[in-house]
């Protein structure tokens, strides 16, 4: 059914009996979003504002891509001269901040503001206001960020920035003020999204939805959002600390007057390690995702699954110190945190065959999204193997910091997270556009992703142990390395054509690809009960929830509830109880405004200021605080109830 | 297909300030405030565990005096906030203005205890780690103490206008919220701070 | 730079262990993977810490490789079951053992094995065993320092970038670092460990007989990072104590034109030649640089035409090098290459 059919009220499936045509125009017209470029900056929807985090953190994928390249490229040959020893170090360092930092996690937050919110059946997440501030602190502390790479200006301490190497004495210049003011910034933005998500997963969810009905996606970005809450604020901590070793003169990170170069690093990993699970937990739940709508089953083992998730966020933050076996830490320790580290096996390999169980027999439908998710199947169960291994303290004193990591994370990270998010955007995207992709095209991107990555990657386990250190600008033709780096630097080159072929398939898509429908895959959950794209409204009735894929079960009943009685000339959403989702409240939700953007403007301005003068921190509290007022001074509707 | 209305939103609370979302997501923003509490706490402990002394040699512990009197000014303010909420919740605009005011004024006293105190204290932030974390974590709470003042005294000047009624009260609720959980964060870190280097020398 | 000045004149794969591994898995694993052999290896093992890691490893990765094709084995025939047949799902009971199998037990077995080799082995190679000396690395950018200390800590010897230890013997290396962190890696004999300011780390290596490795720094420590090697060299302990005694004694040339072109370009501002006015301490001891195979951090051999690039042409050659370049004329630079040449 179409956009149009839909407002007009012909659409038979949606709205044959509930809503009246003209009502559902008006409940259209209170949620609609104003046009044009000044009212850009005032939309405040969940699905306009995820779209966005989405774009945005694939641009950074693609410029942090290229800069992979260069590296490729510099360390094809021996002794190479296309990048030299201090660029090398800035491109290094944004590529992997940037991946991390700006693409991954917003992009995993982009997905769940997008989808969240209709895989729960509420109309809007909880603060659409704060989604929307988070959004352009995202997109302007990224720019800068990476903006001072094309001024020369990027730091070159590595995105771990390990003191005192980032400190005042060993990286003069602004580099590394632009990384910890920035970084410490974005990390707000992550912080927002991630409040954000756990209300309206907590509190939005449609009536009837009670926490064992919910898809295992939202429960995947439940965990990570927890996970934000609880492990940004070390890196946020770290940062901010580093920032005043470099603005003020604070000692934290410096040996010689009590601070300690060590502090740093367990603070960075304390948010890292979980970092990586943050980008991970919600590309286990794009798996289950597709894997339950292209097998059209039930997955097997639900409450296994849900275990599995919450289980590796929680030991997701025991495993820090796998990252600092080299340190000198007393090796009691350290043995304590082998265990810990190879436990995280266990939830991984429930989950990996609570999948197979679930596809053991099944007619499948290889549509693209699935082919992502098998080309993961190989990437992710090889990269988590090998992580198993470094979790063994004498075999990680071998290949930690050689190559062989570099190998490890890429084949988790790209294997683990990209592959499935490619899935996830592959099958998502008629949702969010209304049109089909290619299947052609998309099966060829993931052909020549899986083999470019494979070629790419696994040379480097070799590489690492013949000794190859990560982090080199270059290295001696005698070493032996030339052959296995060329390999690796023409399977990136492949890897980036199958990206691009996806590009290509998307902007093909854009321009002339075939209407999508309602629900293109037949799937079962929410987010599959609007149009595409979504109505502004995303339910004009707000759908009542009795098992775990309302699609599938309406279809079974030949009956669907709705709610009834909600405004339909201001933004209103159910409120729920938290574990059983009885309807407890409505929540009336704010309309466009361009405040947030105004606040976003002057926080910004207060952190890069925070680069040359501490008083931008008192500056920035007054001029922020004004903000905020303005931003949240009772208005409409509150003043005419 | 058939549809059903099965919920009637019509006769449910629109503004039920004790399950807002926005109750939440500031609880959200509390949890987030005590993670960095407890991570700078931590640091704290972890540099005196890695130090030889600490404090370092010829610092003596910032005195006790004023630090107390803010520990105990701080639930005063809560008590205040506490009996303004009570009297939003009975339709008493009067008292819950004079609450709101009354807290606001014991805070400021306490920014002002807090000013007294900092000039006080023995090391300067950069001469010795000590002296970074005992400065940032100090000013890390008079940060929030601010904000603390800044926002309230905006929903006291929202409550002098009279925006607030018993059905309309979610400013109140949340910003009370985030008051208790401002002072409550005062108790670890007077602990850390002052109480701390004493046991530990 | 010119690969005129980074010929690669090294002798290749200077000697491997014998040991019994050597000849079993390693040669397997080896072929595996693709010949690791070399001079900088962790599955060339040349120490008995090496080679336990690397035994290890080996294992790991064929238990690894196992449970890969197992799993995808598994995965390959559930995607096929439903060829040309009706779609029939596991049974609860089915589903049950397999992801109870698959998902708890082998991992839990993992886990154990993983933890009983991590904590027996990382024991051993992380023990002082006995040993008989003690020298202090100090890491600094981007180049090694070595303190051979005596028995009580007093310092009997320095030396730079050239690390020589008796074969068959334990030392003990205390690694220290002034400046950023690095990381002391010679991966045929030792995992790394890192060199963190205001830290002492402790590393032991044990060559098992008479050879040539090289190692590198592994801890990301700024622009010369890529470049930051070492030459690490076992001899058997009586041409060990001669080299060490050899190495504690003044320079051999304590005057003449090349000493005064030395002093005069301002090279013994940061280097020393013991026994003459050089005393500087920021650069490489050189007082016996004749002796030592490569010269800046393992990277040049040390020819005369190497030194004369090195000296003249730094930045070219390691860009952002603390070592300044000089411009001496021909015939101070050719007095200063004799000088440097007679420093045996």
């Amino acid at each position: 059914m179409s956009r149009a059919a839909v407002l007009e009220g012909t659409g038979e499936a949606l709205h044959p009996a509930g809503t009246r045509a003209d009502e559902l125009a008006a409940i259209e017209r209170s949620w609609a979003s104003p046009p044009g470029f000044l009212g850009w900056f005032t939309h405040v929807n969940h699905s306009n504002i995820g779209r966005r985090f989405v774009l945005t953190s694939f641009v950074f994928f693609l410029l942090a891509g290229i800069l992979g390249l260069l590296i490729r490229l510099q360390l094809a040959l021996p002794l190479a001269e296309v990048l030299d020893a201090e660029s090398y170090n800035q491109v290094m360092t944004v590529h992997g901040t940037a991946m991390m930092f700006l693409f991954a996690i917003p992009a995993m937050e982009g997905i769940a503001i997008a989808i969240v919110p209709l895989m729960v059946g509420a109309r809007d997440m909880a603060f659409p206001r704060l989604n929307a501030f988070g959004y352009y602190v995202y997109l302007i502390g990224g720019s800068v960020f990476f903006g001072s790479l094309f001024l020369g200006l990027a730091p070159g301490a590595g995105w771990f920035s390990y003191v005192p190497l980032a400190g005042p004495r060993f990286a003069p210049g602004y580099g590394v003020d632009i990384w910890t003011t920035m970084i410490t910034f974005i990390e707000v933005s992550a912080l927002t999204a991630a409040v954000e998500l756990i209300v309206t997963i907590l509190k939005l969810r449609a009536p009837g939805m009670s926490l064992d009905r919910m898809p295992i996606f939202v429960w995947a970005v439940l965990v990570m959002a927890f996970m934000i809450l609880f492990a940004m604020p070390a890196v946020i901590v770290a940062s901010s600390l580093l920032m005043m070793d470099r603005l003020i003169d604070t000692q934290f990170f410096v040996a010689e007057a009590g601070g300690s170069p060590l502090l740093w690093q367990h603070l960075f990993w304390f948010f890292g390690h979980p970092e990586v699970y943050i980008i991970l937990v919600p590309a286990l739940g794009m798996v289950t995702t597709v894997i339950v709508t292209f097998t059209r089953r039930e997955v097997v083992g639900y409450n296994a699954l849900v275990l599995a998730i919450v289980g590796i966020g929680m030991i997701s933050f025991g495993l820090w110190v796998h990252h600092m076996y080299t340190t000198g830490l007393p090796f009691m320790g350290r043995s304590f945190f082998m265990a810990a580290s190879s436990m995280i096996a266990i939830p991984s390999g429930v989950q990996v065959f609570c999948w197979i169980a679930t596809l053991w027999g099944a007619r499948i439908r290889m549509a693209a999204p699935m082919l992502w998710v098998l080309a993961f199947f190989a990437v992710f169960i090889a990269g988590g193997l090998t992580g198993v291994m470094v979790a063994s303290v004498p075999f990680d004193r071998q290949v930690h910091d050689s190559y062989f990591i570099v190998a490890h994370f890429h084949y988790v990270l790209m294997g683990g997270a990209v592959f499935p998010l490619m899935a996830g955007v592959t099958y998502w995207f008629p949702k969010f556009t209304g049109r089909l992709l290619s299947e052609r095209l998309g099966r060829w991107s993931v052909a020549t992703v899986f083999a470019g990555f494979n070629l790419a990657f696994f040379p480097m386990h070799i590489l690492g142990l013949q000794g190859m250190p990560r982090r080199i600008y270059t290295y001696l033709p005698e070493m032996g390395w030339g052959d296995l780096n060329l390999v690796s630097t023409s399977g990136s080159l492949l890897l980036a054509a199958g990206f691009a072929i996806s590009l290509w398939n998307v902007a093909r898509s854009l321009a002339r690809g075939a209407p999508a429908g309602d629900d293109p895959w037949g799937a079962g959950t929410l987010e599959w009960a609007t149009a595409s794209p979504p109505l502004n409204s995303n339910f004009p009735e707000q759908p009542v929830v009795l098992g775990r894929n309302p699609v599938w079960d309406w279809a079974r009943s030949g009956h669907r509830p709705i709610v009834g009685g909600l405004s339909i000339t201001r933004r209103e959403t159910m409120v729920t109880t938290l574990l059983d989702a009885r309807p407890q409240s409505v929540q009336v939700l704010p309309g466009p405004t361009p405040w947030p953007f105004v606040s976003a403007l002057v926080a910004s301005a207060s952190f890069f200021g925070l680069i040359f003068t501490p008083w931008a921190f008192v500056a920035g509290f007054f001029a922020a605080f004004l903000s905020f007022l303005a931003w949240f001074w009772p208005r409409k509707p509150w003043r005419e109830d | 297909m058939r549809v059903r209305v099965a919920v009637d939103a019509n006769q449910l609370d629109r503004f039920a300030p004790h399950t807002h979302p926005l109750w939440w997501g500031i609880l959200g923003a509390v949890a987030i405030e005590a993670a960095v509490v407890a991570t700078l706490l931590t640091s704290w402990f972890y540099l005196a565990t890695q130090s030889a002394a600490w404090p370092p040699e010829g610092t003596a512990p910032p005195p006790i005096l004023w630090p107390t009197v803010v520990l105990c000014l701080l639930p005063v303010s809560s008590m205040t906030m506490w009996w303004a909420g009570k009297g939003s919740d009975a339709g008493d605009a009067r008292r819950l203005s004079l609450g709101l005011a009354l807290s606001v004024l014991v805070a400021c006293l306490v920014l002002g205890v807090r000013a007294v105190q900092m000039t006080a204290f023995d090391i300067r932030w950069d001469a010795h780690a000590y002296g970074s974390m005992l400065w940032v974590i100090t000013g890390f709470h008079f940060t929030h103490v601010a904000s603390a003042i800044v926002g309230t005294a905006a929903v006291t000047v929202l409550s002098f206008r009279g925006y607030f009624t018993p059905s309309r009260q979610l400013g109140v609720v949340v910003d009370t919220l985030y008051w208790y959980f401002v002072a409550a964060a005062y108790l670890p870190i007077y602990l850390v701070l002052y109480i701390a280097p004493r046991v530990l020398q | 730079m010119g690969n005129v000045t980074l010929s690669p004149a090294t002798p290749k794969g200077a000697a491997f262990s014998d040991g019994k591994f050597a000849r079993g898995l390693a040669a397997a694993g080896a072929g595996l993977l693709g010949g690791c052999e070399g001079r900088q290896a962790v599955l060339a093992a040349a120490s008995p810490d090496g080679e336990m890691i690397a035994r290890l490893g080996l294992w790991m990765f064929v238990s690894a490789a196992f449970i890969l094709v197992v799993t995808l084995g598994l995965l390959a025939v559930a995607l096929t079951l439903a060829r040309g047949r009706e779609a029939r799902p596991l049974s609860r009971r089915g589903s049950c053992v397999l992801v109870i199998s698959g998902g708890v037990l082998s991992p839990v077995a993992a886990i154990v094995a993983l933890s009983i080799s991590g904590v027996a082995i990382g024991d051993q190679t992380e023990g002082a065993g006995e040993t008989r000396l003690t020298v202090e690395v100090q890491a600094k950018r981007w180049w090694w320092a070595f303190h051979y200390l005596d028995a009580d800590g007093r310092e009997i010897a320095v030396t730079a970038n050239e690390l020589h230890l008796p074969a068959g013997e334990r030392t003990r290396l205390i690694l220290t670092s002034d400046n950023v962190i690095h990381s002391f890696w010679v991966p045929n004999l030792q995992g790394k460990t890192d060199m963190i300011p205001g830290q002492r780390n402790v590393l032991f290596a044990e060559p098992s007989a008479p050879g040539r490795w090289r190692g590198q720094c592994a801890e990301f420590c700024g622009l010369q990072h890529a470049l930051m090697g070492v030459e690490v060299v076992a001899e058997p302990r009586p041409a060990f104590d001669r080299w060490l005694a050899r190495q504690a004694g003044p320079a051999r040339v304590t005057e003449g034109p090349g000493l005064a072109a030395f002093m005069s370009q301002g090279c013994g501002e940061c280097h020393a030649l013991r026994g003459t006015p050089a005393r500087g301490r920021d650069g490489p001891d050189l007082t016996h640089l004749a002796g030592r195979a490569r010269i800046a951090a393992a990277t040049l051999p040390n020819s005369r035409g190497a030194l004369g690039g090195w000296i003249t042409d730094t930045h070219r050659v390691k860009p952002g090098a603390l070592m300044p370049a000089s411009t001496p004329d021909p015939r101070e630079l050719s007095d200063l290459l004799d000088l440097l040449e007679a420093l045996e």
